[in-house]
């Protein structure tokens, strides 16, 4: 099999692979190893909570599923987290040169980033409780991450894997 | 072969796919094709130039022969194993159709055989296929209890092209014969000739194919060994000039067959050293890829050839793994013939491999032209991918 430059290289340096854990990170995750593919997402917000401050993931596939989720990795700095990938699965498969028989692999990417960008939303809503009466922030807390509000998020568990 | 950066190759661990030509086969080649040399047809029997083809095709049968234990006239030339595999395959199946159909052979075997297994069950004959232990091995009295009175023909690899297993030839032929006296033995030996021994009347085998380009020979060229002391009977594939003792009709490729010649008197004469030496480099390349971590041989290295090493590599994807070995190295993950298929190798996976560790699989041949730091460049190269990617991938 042959690849484009760009999926060789962002397979190679794969830039922002790893972690993030402290109480600002929420973890997303999609697929399984025995299934050929796995990927996982970790955000960080920002200060303010608005927008993400940086993005890591981990995977285990072929070189266009760790490229292209090395390349939504790095373009996930400064954006508010949304479902939705920067780009399109249908151009990032353009962007990256992916075979059609891949495509499924390719929407593993895409689950991976929904799961992640659910999980923000909900650490979002967790947050904005905190302005709230302690049992309302109790409640809501619960309700958005099924976790005691005392609980971090540092380290959500893997979902996935 | 060399690693030089100059030569902006990567390093060819694929000995077990094909072989470059040894330049003493390929001068001897050349001597067979231009004008000045004995380019004419083996087959014209009319003039000098036919009987220096001639010549050089009974030359080239004699050195096969003797690389083999067998007698010149048992050679047929065909273009490769394959052929010879699907003509001692549909040969006998037809010649012998009405004395029984039912055909063993083992899950293991290469494509050529076992494909031509599959048209002959279309065609109404009855295929027991033979499962390996977990180190690739037949034992012979799988073959003893897997012949009947109907079988007519046991088909079984001496090396395994994947794995390099050995199997045990002069065992299966003995139970064969005791279990079933009518069926005949062939024996796929396109990975064995000089690597191995290989002696086919000893061994009481009936057919034998062989490959010239898996020993530094030309492509294009290979051989069915037919045993004329049991009279094995075959129904031929093609018809026209009836070369090849009726078997193979078609003009003899002079050149290929020189080449072949000239590659089997070299692997038959090659010092014992040689092979003492690729043996030491399968186990520098075994030590320093177990010294990585996850890495699971497949076969038994206790009895397998000493330039095929196969493992898979835990913790790591197959793809991603190839894409990133492949600027520095040439390895095989499967068998060549499959490998642009992209399924995991079903060799691998007759051995009890998962689906996942069958992809993650290399196969690292080497031979005359490999040299120790190819070895450790490989070793470099496959630690730094399986790092990488077991980084991105996480615990």
């Amino acid at each position: 099999m042959s690849y484009s430059e760009l999926t060789r290289r962002y397979f190679e340096a794969a830039p922002c692979a790893g972690v993030l854990e402290g109480t600002r990170c929420v973890r997303g995750a999609a697929g399984h190893p025995t299934q050929g593919t796995w990927v996982q997402f970790d955000v960080e917000f920002d200060r303010g909570g608005e927008r993400i401050e940086r993005a890591r993931f981990r995977a285990f596939g072929c070189p266009h599923v760790i490229a292209i989720a090395a390349w939504v990795a790095e373009q996930a700095s400064g954006r508010a987290p949304e479902a939705r990938l920067p780009e399109s699965a249908a151009a990032l498969r353009e962007r990256f040169d992916v075979p059609v028989e891949k495509l499924g692999r390719l929407l593993i990417v895409e689950d991976a980033w929904a799961a992640v960008a659910r999980a923000a939303a909900r650490w979002m809503e967790a947050r904005a409780a905190q302005g709230r009466s302690p049992e309302e922030r109790e409640s809501a807390v619960r309700e958005a991450t099924g976790r005691e509000a005392t609980t971090p998020l540092a380290a959500p568990s893997r979902q996935g894997h | 072969m060399s690693d030089d950066p100059a030569a902006g190759r990567p390093i060819y661990l694929d000995y077990a796919a094909t072989t470059p030509v040894d330049a003493r086969v390929a001068a001897r080649m050349n001597e067979c094709l231009t004008e000045e040399g004995c380019f004419g047809n083996p087959g014209s029997t009319s003039h000098a130039y036919g009987e220096a083809a001639r010549e050089h095709v009974a030359r080239a049968r004699r050195e096969v022969a003797l690389a083999v234990g067998a007698a010149p006239d048992e050679v047929v030339f065909t273009s490769g194993a394959t052929e010879a595999d699907n003509l001692a395959l549909f040969g006998i199946a037809h010649y012998y159709r009405d004395s029984g159909r039912h055909i063993v052979t083992a899950r293991t075997e290469h494509k050529a055989v076992l494909d031509a297994c599959r048209e002959l069950e279309r065609r109404g004959f009855r295929i027991t296929f033979l499962t390996p232990d977990r180190s690739g091995r037949i034992a012979p009295s799988q073959v003893a209890s897997a012949v009947c009175a109907d079988t007519v023909l046991v088909s079984l690899m001496h090396v395994n092209n994947e794995i390099g297993v050995i199997t045990d030839i002069p065992a299966v032929a003995a139970a064969c014969a005791a279990a079933a006296p009518q069926a005949r033995l062939h024996v796929d030996a396109a990975q064995s000739v000089g690597k191995c021994a290989v002696d086919f009347h000893a061994w009481g085998i009936d057919l034998l194919s062989l490959s010239a380009h898996k020993v530094y020979g030309p492509k294009g060229v290979g051989a069915l060994v037919v045993s004329r002391r049991r009279e094995v009977q075959l129904t031929p594939l093609l018809y026209g000039g009836g070369q090849e003792r009726r078997l193979r009709s078609g003009t003899l490729a002079t050149h290929q067959i020189v080449g072949m010649g000239e590659a089997f008197a070299i692997a038959r004469s090659g010092p014992a050293a040689e092979l003492e030496r690729v043996a030491r480099l399968k186990a520098q390349l075994l030590q320093g890829l177990q010294a990585i971590g996850g890495v699971l041989v497949n076969g038994d290295p206790e009895h397998s050839v000493p330039h095929i090493l196969s493992v898979s590599i835990e913790g790591v994807e197959g793809e991603s793994l190839l894409a990133a070995i492949r600027p520095a190295i040439a390895v095989s993950t499967g068998s060549a013939c499959t490998s642009s298929e992209a399924e995991p190798s079903y060799v691998l996976r007759a051995l009890g491999r998962d689906e996942r560790l069958a992809e993650a699989s290399l196969r690292l041949s080497f031979g005359r032209f490999s040299q120790e730091r190819d070895i450790e460049r490989a070793i470099v190269v496959v630690r730094h991918a399986v790092e990488h990617l077991r980084r991105i991938a996480g615990p």
